[in-house]
Formats: C-alpha cells, structure tokens, sequence
C-alpha cells in the first residue's frame, strides 16, 4: 500500500449518508452525490440511508473493490464520532486506514441550519469538496506501536475509586490508588445509612476498603497530591507528592495510645466540624490506611505522643514532603464531588441560625458513631427537635447556582425522614418541602411509598426564606404550597438542607494536570454522552464515579467497574498502536545545518524535537504527540505534519473559497475544543448563519500565518480561529498560547495593511461551549453582511499584492 | 459545618470562642488584669497572642487606656498554655463553662507554681500589714474575736506575681514566698528619653521603677516580677535589659515547655533545666541500682 508510486491514479470515492433524516432531512443528499460526481479524481458516489450501520460499511468494502477506489470520503457525522469506525471499515476493505476522510454535514450542517435547507445543501456540496479535496492529497500511514506498561493509576479512594481498583487489581493489573486524604473511603464512608435497603454504609464499605488495602496487587498512596501527568496512553509518566504525616506509615500499627496524650483538639472536618479530633489522629476509626497524622497546624510539639509511641518510634518530626515517579499504561479519575455549603449569603439561614444544617451534617447527626453519639440534637440547646422540615434543591436546579439536578438529594431525605420516623416515631413530626421527588430505580419509588406510609408531610413547593426566633431559636419556614396554591408558614425546630453536589475543589487543577475537560456544569465531560461515558477525550484516562456529574452508590460501583474494564482493554495488550499524525522534519530544507535556529525546539511542548548544532532538527517520534506546534513555527518549512500537512490544509482552503469567497467565514478550529464546540453547536440544534467552513487541525498551534494569509488571499469574507481556553485548557500544553503569540502579531500586521480587525478573529471555545460557537458565527456573519460584499471584495484587492509578496516562497 | 469562632473586645475583656456543635471553647482575658506585659506573647507555640496598644483599639467600645494583648483567631488553637503562664491570672480558658487547661491534663506544660506561704499561728491580732502592702489586693486579713482569736490570711495565688513585698513588709516573719521568675532587670538610662516615664508607668509593682531625684530611672530588682510589662512601653530599643534565668514550675517532659522556656529565658538557661533534669534522673536511677544490689547482697 505504501509502495504506491506518487503520480498514482487517484480513484476517490464518496459516501453520503441520510443518517435516517437527520441529514436527509435538510440537506438534498441526492444532489450532494450528484455534485460529488462532477470532482476531480471522484469516480464513485452514492448515498446510503445509514452508512455507519453494517451494510453501510458492507457498500463502502464493496465499492473499493469493484472502483478500485484508493481514497474515500463518507460524507456523514463528526469525525470525532466514527472516524475510527470507517477508518476500520476501509482498512477491512483492504486500503490503508489513513487513506480516508471525513466530511462532517451533520453536526456542522443539518443541524444546525435547519430552516436554510438551500444553503445547508450547498454547505454540504462544499464541505464534501473540501474533504475531497483533503482525500487527493492523503497518503498511507502506518501506526506507531508502542509498549503498554501494564500497570494503572486510581486517582480518588472513594467507592467508585476502590471498586475500579479492586477489579483491576484481581484482573492481575498492578494498581496504584491515590489518595488526597488521609484513609480512602471518600463520601460514602461518612454516610450512616444507604438508601433504599438502609444497610449501615461503612459496614458494607470497611470490608471492601480492608479488601483495597490487603489485596496484593494494589498500592494505596494516601495523603498525597497528583502533581504532574506525562506521556500517552500506555505510557503515562505521573509524579505524585506524598505529603507528611509525621507518624511513619511502616511502623504506626494503628494502635491509638498516643490519642489520649495529645492535649490538642481541633475541628474534624470528617464529621463536617461538628466534632473534633487531636492534633494526632485519625479521622474516623476505621481509616485505610490505618495511620495516624499528626496536624502541624494545630500540634504545640510537646512530644508527648513520642513518649506514648514508645518502642515503635513511629514518630518522626522530622517527614518531609515525598515525591515519588511512577509509570502507568492507564489513569482512572475519581476523584468525587463535593457539597456546597451555602455559607455565603447565609441562604436559608445556613452559617448564621445553628439550627440549619446541611444533609451531610445530618448524617454525622444520626450516625451512631458521630460526634452526638446519634442523637440528633439541635446546636442551640443541645435537645431533641420535635419538627424538623427537610428542605430539598438548595443550590440545584437553581439558574443562579447550579442548574442541574444533584441526582442522590432526594433519595437521601427520604432515608432521613424515614430514619428520624424509626428512631422517634409519633414523637417528631417532619416535612419536606420539594420541588419534584426523584426516585427512579430500583426499589426507590416504594421507598418513597414507605415514607409516606410513615406520615412524612411532603409539601411541594420552593421555600422563599427561613427565619430565626430569636427566642426560641426555632425557624420560620415560608413557603408556598403549589398543590394548594397558597402561601404557609411552617414553625420548625430544626432545618436540614439538602444541598448540591458540587464539582470538587481541586478539579480545576486535576482538569489542568490531566488534560481532562470539564462542562459547563464543572464536572468532566465524558467522550460521548451515550457510546463512551467512561473514556475521556484523552486515550487511556477514564471516568468513573461522581466527578462527571452527581451519582449515587450503586451507579459508582458500575462506572468504578466499568471503567477497570475498559483500562483493562489497554492493560491486557503488549503493545498500542498510537496515530502516527506526528511531526517528520524535511533534513534537506532545515536551516539548522547552516545557522543556529531550533525554533522547533524551543516552541515543542513535548521536548520531542533535538536540534544539535550544525545538524538537522529531529523529531522523536514516541514523544511526539502531533499537535503540529513546531510545523507552523518553522520559518524554513522545513516540517511537515503528517495527515495534515500544509498541501493538504492548503487544497481545503482552496476548496471551501471557490465559489464567492467574500460571503464565508473560514475557521479553522483546533480538533480538542473549538471542533468539538460547534459539534456541540449542532448536536443541541443551535442555529447559526451557514457561511462558515471549518477546518480542522489537531491544535491551534499549527494553525501556520500562511493560512490565514492565504485565505485572504483568496478572497475570505472573513477568517476564525478557534482555540482552548487560556491558560491551562491546551491538549498540548500550551499550543494555544503559541498560537496567540503568532496569530495577533500578524493581526496587527493585517491592520497596517488595512484589513478591518473584524474581519479577522481568535476566539476561545471549549468542548462545552456550543453556545458560543453559534453566537461567535452569528456576530461575525452579522459583521460581514454589515460590511457589504464591495467593501470586502475592495479591501482584499488591495490586500493582494502583499499577500502575494508574503506567501511568494510557497508556490 | 463552618467553624464559627466569636470575638468579643472591649477595654475591659476579650474573648474568643470557637462554638461547635458539642463544645464550647471559650479564651477569656481580663484586660484589668492584663498588665502589657509578654510572658503568653512569648510562650505561645502558636504566635497567636500579639501586644496592642491601645490607639490600635481606639475604634471599640471603652477602648483600655493600657497596653494589653489580644490573640488571633486563625492561630489560637485553645491549648490553655497563655493562661498558665500569666502569672497575674489575666487568661482563663474554659471548654463547655468549665474552666479546663488541656495541657496541664497531658502534662504536655507544668503548672506555674505561686509560691506564697503563711505561717498564721506567728500572726499577731489585729495585724494587717500583709493586706494594706499588697500593690494588687490579693490579701484578706481576718480573725475571729476580738484578741485572741485565730488569724486567717487568704491569698489569692491564681493571681498574684509573688512580688514579695508582703514578705519584706511582715514585722513578724510569717510569710514565706518564692519568686515564680528569677532573673536580672537593668536600665541604660543614657538611652532614656528625658522625661519619659513610660516604664514606671507600665511595672504593676510599685517602687520596682521609680524616678530619681536627677530625673533619671532608678530600679529596685527585689521586687522585679520580671513580667516585662516595662520593656513593651519602653520607645527605645535596648533601654531596659531584661533577662529571665528561670521559672518555679512543677516537673514535666514536654518539648512545648522546654521550647517556651527557651524562648522565656534564654538557650543557655533552658539547657541548664534540662541538664540538671537529666544528673536527677542519673542520681535516681543510680540510687534504685544501690538499693537493688544492697537487696541482692
């Protein structure tokens, strides 16, 4: 295959899909094959009802035989859907995978110009003609096999974090679960009770974290901080602090003598502060590792936990902070949530009337092992309340704080209420107060039913405000009862709030270390929404647990092990094979051999190119991650990326601006984020203005100057660039900031040539922000159409000669 | 659960509380016995106490007309260890209303001991020396019966320095005292500003510092609590020299002591505790080797 001569005969062959009506529905697919026929080198097309589905592919197989096709293009979805599907597909027909293309006219067409079915043809005839005129240019590729280690990083110790460790582990993987906090056990071991079998949470959990800890292959690194991740699936290199505990880990037995002889009490925050713990501890006594801590906040150095340590000497002031490296073939991320506490703006009375606690308080409350002793008692005046109301949606499903639904909110009040009913029967009276009760699996609704049966008073409705007797300290809920449709007034002695789950407080930075991006709701998005919740658009790091949006324990344990069986997938192999998209330096056209230049070098985020003086740069090609940075930074052109090359990049501008290249915007949008943002756009049916024509790169670091350049050489209404967000959302580190540098210096130069800014524009947009996609392009074309098409087709015949000047050396 | 933490200020008291669902732990300082002075400035592990003057108070209510100290509530870890070291008893800590000083419990800080001892059976009727001599009040003189009667002489130690002058002051030589902190006060008054009378004012005890006849400061060491109350209203840096050599505490193994004592006193000094510490510890073990070959003979 990859012996073919270069001037072989190119055979290309298209395939557009109706994708049942959502492309057919608005685009003319009949007329977009018969266009395709009339392109150069296109020797076969037609349309298929399904082309992803099994005789879609069976046709393509087919084609390639019978036209002797040795390029293909199928007109169809995102590329980021199933590109790797037909790449199969054509590499079963016996064509070389890389010899394929994509043109996306149904995210980035029918979807979203659904009432302009004219124009959205005439988009996709176009985006059909770009792709094919990529497709001429493609050459075979051949994979790069690289070795797997076959161990696995957990990164969270909650249940979602053991389980998919557990499996891993007893699959014979070595793992290595990490943990921030001091025993693994994450939220679940602060519950008193689960939800709907109302078994004791860490009776059901303590074996399994014993289990974590015991099992052979698995190393528990608690207290400790995920620093840096490098490398590629198989292949991660990931740096981890391991903070002091003061007690050394190999020597402290758990034993507990040195507790009673430390004087220093201080908040636990285990128990959400409503106890305390010494200044040497551990924050609950069935931690894993069982391994006490001393706090150098709080600790006065008395030594006196030394003296009580005695023979074992596990004390040691002197720990320092640990860094350790590891090497691991796969990453899991579960890393939890958090509950937001609504401290600030003291909403519902929350942090100023002692009386209102959160759900999760209400849980060290009831716990027979908090700090009450399981007595729910009020903080006012230490006794039992007779009414206690349970106020549902605080912070979710609220358009001012987090707009979704907290998934598990309404489950736990309803143990809550059926919990205070068993423990004090007709003594306490309890209300909840909701806005919809949610208990949609197994077993939930009869546990609803149960509470019910139980005399809970549900009244449905939003509670406007809470406010303090002052005497009494009781609470005066107002609300309104929307069943009844009346306003009421309800006197409790206790509130309990049920609170959002809320994206964890070191996400951002685990966002940032793991190149892992995040919603809008700030938790991580998952490759897709339905074929892959587990993967993240990076290879070989997985989600599990409650990091990607609030889940409960039994949809924790599943994605847990869900995602151990697709680490497993990579695990199992010897070897992966990874994209070879990478970046090969031409020796004779590299300036390095004359002058010092090692541009590449220096702008490489990877360190993968080596320019020794007086000798051409070099590309290593297993470190090489693709994003062509070094490509577009080369001043000799002396680099080429492979499948995206600057001919390649060049025909598609070309393509996309033949036909009254004054009325387009032509963006070129980075594969991570922008891409994916205006699929986003389509895949929520956000409509926008159908003159834009995207090109895709891997990264906006390879977007060269002498695209633009030649874009408006060409006569472009106007030119997008679409990046990562600054500073840390890059997949390559910080080939945006690379791109920024670039692009608005040759914006100011554009404006000394006398280009309108507006004409030209950078913009950042996350995976999440289809939104602003669509709006971005509506700006834009409104811009365009304001101008008028004489301005512009003025503005760029005098443009002309210095472009022409400026992109001489490329013809 | 947010930790709440309550600061209550006025001239007159501070007190910090940090309110939890179970306890309460409550810090209070009685600023009119506080006298300036930085013994918990100096003890606390935490630099949680810091001195004010009291233009930094001028905003609250009945600001104090003295210097005094206040303590921070994002470092006060509620040990108790300033309210053992004030040895005019400004500090009480107490956790749920009842007054606790965990650092005592472990034995993690000695206690302080307030020396003052009164032989009442020398005691005349009648005789109120003592009570009239004491510059803080601390003494209540009573009998019953007219002549004759047995003599009672209250103190209250929890408060007193142990200055001496009711020792010096007793006709009868019934009172026995021991200074809590030995040392050595000296003043250059060649750096004294003239005039200034800042530390004569600041010393709780009167007579210790006094002004000459020349205008000059005068210093009486034998009364000298050696609180250095004096040096925090001095405004020149190195007019007064005040070195602490020891504290009459009860016996304790703790590094949060030696490490206050050092800072209190000096290296030099805290060595030396440790060391005779160590030769008591070496004549104890050497004397149960004795005993037990004497028994095995």
């Amino acid at each position: 295959m990859s012996g073919k001569p270069e001037n072989e005969d190119l055979r290309v062959g298209v395939f557009v899909c109706h994708c049942g009506l959502n492309i057919a529905g608005v685009v003319n697919v009949k007329e977009v094959v018969e266009y395709a026929k009339t392109l150069l080198n296109v020797v076969f097309a037609i349309d298929n009802r399904y082309t992803c589905s099994d005789p879609g592919q069976e046709e393509i197989r087919k084609a390639v035989k019978e036209h002797r096709l040795n390029r293909v293009v199928v007109a169809a979805c995102s590329p980021r859907m199933h590109e790797p599907t037909f790449r199969r597909c054509v590499a079963e027909a016996g064509l070389n995978p890389y010899l394929f293309e994509m043109a996306n006219i149904r995210e980035h067409c029918s979807w979203c110009h659904p009432s302009t079915p004219k124009e959205a043809t005439e988009k996709a005839k176009e985006i059909v003609k770009m792709a094919v005129a990529k497709a001429r240019l493609l050459r075979p590729l051949e994979p790069i096999e690289v070795p797997v280690a076959s161990t696995a990083l957990v990164v969270g110790g909650g249940v979602a974090g053991i389980n998919a460790a557990l499996e891993l582990a007893e699959m014979g993987f070595k793992v290595y679960l990490l943990e921030k906090n001091e025993s693994i056990g994450g939220h679940m071991a602060q519950l008193d009770k689960t939800f709907p079998t109302l078994d004791c949470s860490i009776c059901i959990l303590g074996p399994k974290m014993v289990d974590v800890a015991r099992h052979p292959n698995i190393e528990i690194i608690s207290f400790a901080d995920l620093l840096s991740v490098e490398g590629y699936i198989g292949n991660f290199k990931v740096r981890i602090r391991k903070n002091p505990r003061y007690v050394l880990e190999e020597k402290c037995t758990g034993c507990g003598e040195c507790l009673p002889a430390c004087p220093i009490e201080y908040p636990n925050d285990w128990d959400m502060n409503l106890g305390v713990r010494k200044a040497i501890s551990v924050p609950f006594p069935q931690a894993v590792p069982l391994v006490y801590r001393i706090n150098r906040d709080y600790c006065i150095e008395c030594y006196k936990c030394i003296d009580a340590c005695g023979p074992r000497q596990a004390i040691n002031f002197d720990q320092k902070p640990k860094e350790i490296e590891l090497k691991v073939g796969t990453i899991i991320v579960a890393t939890g949530y958090d509950i937001y506490l609504p401290e600030e703006g003291n909403l519902y009375g929350y942090g100023k009337y002692g009386n209102v606690i959160t759900s999760l308080e209400f849980e060290r409350l009831i716990l027979a092992a908090g700090p009450t002793g399981g007595h729910v008692v009020r903080a006012s005046d230490g006794k039992m309340p007779k009414v206690v109301a349970f106020v549902q949606c605080v912070g979710s499903r609220d358009v001012n704080k987090y707009p979704y639904c907290s998934n598990f909110c309404c489950m736990y009040t309803l143990k809550h209420t059926i919990q205070l009913k068993e423990h004090y029967g007709n003594d306490i009276e309890v209300y909840v107060f909701y806005m919809d009760m949610r208990s949609n699996f197994k077993g939930y609704e009869e546990f609803y039913y149960r509470a019910r049966e139980m005399g809970v008073n549900f009244i449905r409705g939003r509670v406007s405000k809470v406010i303090e007797d002052p005497e009494t300290k009781n609470l005066i809920i107002h609300a309104e009862d929307t069943l009844l449709g009346e306003p009421i007034e309800l006197e409790a002695e206790l509130v309990v709030l049920a609170t959002a789950a809320i994206p964890n407080k070191g996400i951002e930075e685990a966002a940032r270390i793991l190149n892992v991006t995040r919603g809008t709701d700030g938790f991580f998005m998952e490759s897709h929404p339905k074929l892959k919740p587990l993967d993240t658009p990076v290879d070989g790091i997985f989600l599990a647990g409650a990091c990607q949006g609030p889940k409960d324990i039994p949809y924790s344990v599943s994605q847990g092990c869900g995602a151990a069986a697709r680490a497993a997938t990579i695990l199992s192999k010897p070897s992966v094979k990874i994209e070879p998209i990478i970046s090969v330096v031409d020796p004779e056209k590299c300036r390095n051999t004359k002058v010092k230049c090692g541009i590449c070098a220096t702008k490489c985020p990877y360190g993968a190119i080596k320019a020794e003086p007086g000798m051409p740069a070099q590309v290593i090609p297993a470190m090489c991650h693709g994003c062509g940075t070094c490509v577009a930074e080369c001043p000799a052109d002396a680099i080429t990326q492979m499948h995206f090359t600057d001919a390649q990049i060049f025909a598609q501008i070309e393509a996309a601006l033949e036909n009254n290249p004054e009325d387009k915007i032509l963006g070129f949008c980075c594969n991570w984020c922008a891409y994916a943002g205006a699929d986003l756009a389509g895949t929520s049916r956000f409509e926008y203005p159908p003159n834009v024509r995207i090109i895709k790169t891997m990264c906006s670091g390879r977007i060269d100057r002498d695209f633009v350049l030649e874009a408006f050489r060409r006569g472009a209404g106007m030119v997008l660039i679409g990046a990562c967000h600054l500073p840390y959302d890059c997949h390559y580190i910080d080939g945006n900031w690379k791109m920024k540098a670039r692009m608005e210096a040759l914006a100011k130069a554009l404006e000394k040539m006398g280009l309108t800014p507006d004409r030209f524009r950078i913009e950042y947009i996350s995976a999440a922000e289809g939104s602003k996609f669509a709006q971005v392009v509506r700006e834009m074309a409104e811009k365009l159409r304001d101008m008028g098409r004489e301005r512009v087709i003025a503005e760029n015949e005098k443009l002309r000669p210095y472009l022409e000047r400026m992109l001489g050396r490329k013809r | 659960m947010p930790v709440k933490i309550l600061k209550i200020e006025d001239g007159s008291a501070f007190i910090l509380e940090r309110v939890m669902y179970t306890k309460r732990y409550t810090l209070y300082l009685d600023r009119n016995k506080c006298v300036g002075c930085d013994l918990c400035i100096v003890a606390c592990p935490k630099e949680a106490v810091k001195i004010v003057n009291p233009s930094d108070l001028a905003d609250i209510e009945n600001p104090p007309r003295k210097i005094t100290v206040k303590v921070l509530d994002d470092k006060c870890n509620f040990c108790g260890i300033c309210s053992e070291i004030c040895i005019f008893g400004a500090f009480k800590q107490s956790v749920n209303d009842e007054e606790f000083i965990p650092v005592l419990k472990s034995e993690s800080f000695p206690e302080v001991i307030h020396e003052v001892e009164v032989n009442e059976s020398k005691c005349p009727t009648g005789c109120k020396v003592c009570e009239e001599a004491c510059p803080l009040s601390l003494i209540k003189v009573k009998w019953n019966g007219e002549s004759g009667g047995k003599v009672n002489v209250e103190i209250d130690r929890d408060h007193c320095p142990v200055c001496r002058i009711c020792e010096v002051k007793c006709p009868y030589n019934a009172i026995h005292t021991r200074k809590i902190i030995s040392g050595l006060i000296r003043v250059n008054i060649d750096l004294c500003p003239e005039g200034c009378r800042a530390c004569v004012d600041a010393c709780p005890i009167p007579n210790v510092l006094s002004i000459s006849n020349d205008g000059k400061v005068n210093v009486n060491d034998s009364f000298c609590v050696y609180c250095g109350a004096c040096k925090n209203a001095c405004p020149v840096e190195g007019a007064i020299d005040l070195r602490r050599i020891s504290v009459h505490h009860t016996p304790v193994k703790s590094g949060a002591w030696n490490k206050a004592l050092e800072r209190l006193t000096s290296t030099e000094n805290m060595a030396k505790e440790l060391r005779s510490k160590s030769i008591f510890k070496t004549y104890e073990s050497v004397k149960k080797l004795h005993v037990r070959s004497r028994v095995s003979k």
